[in-house]
């Protein structure tokens, strides 16, 4: 069902992340890569959103992805099935991750930190197979090209995250707990 | 403003271009269909008379094609993704081998053909989205999904993500200009390094997203949302015998494309008259 929150949470994440995907694809573009960023700042942010307040915030990064790629590229099929949806699953995976380890999104014990760092790669590699395989199945790469993208994305993607989300997370998952949307109870 | 101009997404456009007068539900549907017709459609001769007929198309609805320059480096930017790809790791069988590589690849005439219906597909997605887009207003997003039987919810938070990012523009904006008055220099070194000192920006900005997000929810459940009782709206959109007479065309094309793809080898790569 949805309610308030929900949709708060989705439509402040995605108004948060949308001018960033569009600073990060005008601050770093890839060449050859249409509207794809090397650093790809707004992951760092749904990811942590994710975290924290679960399916919700993804949507939020997946409608700022669409709309920011989608102003480069006229917002086109082909943007919505391969960078938005990409952006959707990679933080999805993450959250999964966190939960079949049980752990929690404040980075403060052993388990915490292993989950994040085994779950960020992990979705990233996810994001990036899905990204580069449609790109490969709208005919705008070949099969040689697939794997140089999938691993530049998977590179590209962790670092960001790894950069910006890290510091979110040990910094004010504290804080973001007395909020009623935070999912995690201890 | 100027005189006779309707303010749209990105930009304000002429208000004789006639799909801005349409019905919001036409506009969501028309995005649709010409993303997917050049998605089915392979062979570049249909493409580019598909692309050749949507700019026609637009010039009789006096659609405003000068801002389609906007996205030509763009274009430049795809095309020298699929040339690079499929000169350099393609094998595509065809009458004549122009180039061969020590890797295995190689270039025929048939890889040109194939790299132009790529090329006339993006290129076809990329016009129509843009007309389409030139004559969306914000408002149109909440009725158009609304009339095609979105929930409202749904409909309501894409157009509040679309609203409450300028509002982080100008959030980003204040916080960069603090730091730069703290003496930080978010302009130097390479982009990479550029883009890590904007990534110093996150912490302050999503504690404003976060305090702004619990604001949001307060309103919003004061307002009574989701709401329990039949909605009323401020606005009225009637179909007139333009969005009807539209829809029908959408359809029909539509459907004739799928029958032509299942039909015939015309659609299908290479098609007529390269088969």
């Amino acid at each position: 069902m949805v309610d308030a929150r929900k949709v708060a949470v989705t439509a402040v994440t995605a108004g948060l992340c949308l001018p960033l995907a569009l600073f990060a694809i005008i601050l770093v573009p890839v060449p050859g890569l249409p509207a794809a960023s090397g650093f790809w700042i707004p992951a760092g942010f749904y990811f942590v959103m994710t975290l924290w307040f679960g399916v919700w915030g993804a949507l939020g990064g997946h409608i700022a992805t669409f709309l920011a790629m989608g102003y480069f590229q006229g917002f086109t099929l082909q943007v919505w099935a391969d960078g938005a949806l990409g952006d959707l699953i990679a933080p999805l995976v993450a959250l999964i991750v966190f939960k079949l380890m049980g752990a929690h999104p404040d980075l403060k014990d052993r388990k915490d930190k292993m989950a994040w760092l085994i779950g960020v790669p992990i979705a990233s590699l996810v994001c990036g197979l899905w990204v580069h395989t449609v790109n490969l199945y709208f005919g705008v790469i070949t099969w040689p090209f697939w794997w140089v993208g999938v691993l530049t994305y998977f590179i590209g993607d962790s670092l960001a995250v790894f950069i910006v989300g890290t510091p979110l997370l040990r910094s004010l998952t504290s804080y973001v707990k007395q909020s009623p949307m935070y999912i995690w109870r201890d | 403003m100027e005189k006779g101009k309707v303010r749209t997404f990105f930009t304000y456009v002429d208000e004789r271009y006639a799909l801005v007068r349409a019905h919001p539900a036409v506009k969501i549907v028309s995005l649709v269909v010409l993303n997917v017709i050049p998605w089915i459609i392979e062979a570049p001769v249909p493409l580019a008379s598909f692309l050749t007929s949507l700019l026609l198309a637009a010039a009789l609805l006096k659609a405003p094609l000068s801002k389609l320059r906007n996205y030509l480096p763009y274009l430049l930017l795809v095309a020298q993704a699929v040339v690079l790809s499929y000169v350099l790791g393609s094998r595509i069988p065809g009458n004549a081998v122009y180039i061969e590589f020590p890797w295995g690849c190689y270039v025929t005439d048939r890889t040109l053909l194939y790299m132009a219906s790529v090329m006339l597909r993006i290129s076809s997605m990329l016009v129509g989205s843009t007309l389409i887009f030139l004559s969306l207003r914000d408002t149109d997003v909440v009725y158009g999904l609304k009339s095609l039987g979105v929930p409202f919810a749904a409909a309501f938070a894409f157009n509040l993500a679309l609203r409450f990012s300028a509002l982080f523009l100008d959030d980003y904006a204040r916080v960069r200009d603090a730091m730069l008055l703290k003496g930080a220099k978010l302009d130097a070194g390479n982009p990479l390094e550029r883009a890590k000192l904007l990534s110093r920006t996150a912490v302050p900005l999503m504690v404003i997203a976060v305090r702004r997000m619990q604001d949001l929810s307060f309103a919003l459940e004061l307002k009574s949302f989701p709401p329990s009782g039949k909605r009323t709206y401020l606005h009225q959109f009637r179909w007139s015998r333009f969005d009807v007479a539209a829809l029908a065309l959408l359809a029909a094309t539509t459907a004739g494309v799928v029958v032509a793809k299942m039909v015939s080898p015309l659609l299908s790569f290479p098609g007529w008259p390269f088969a």
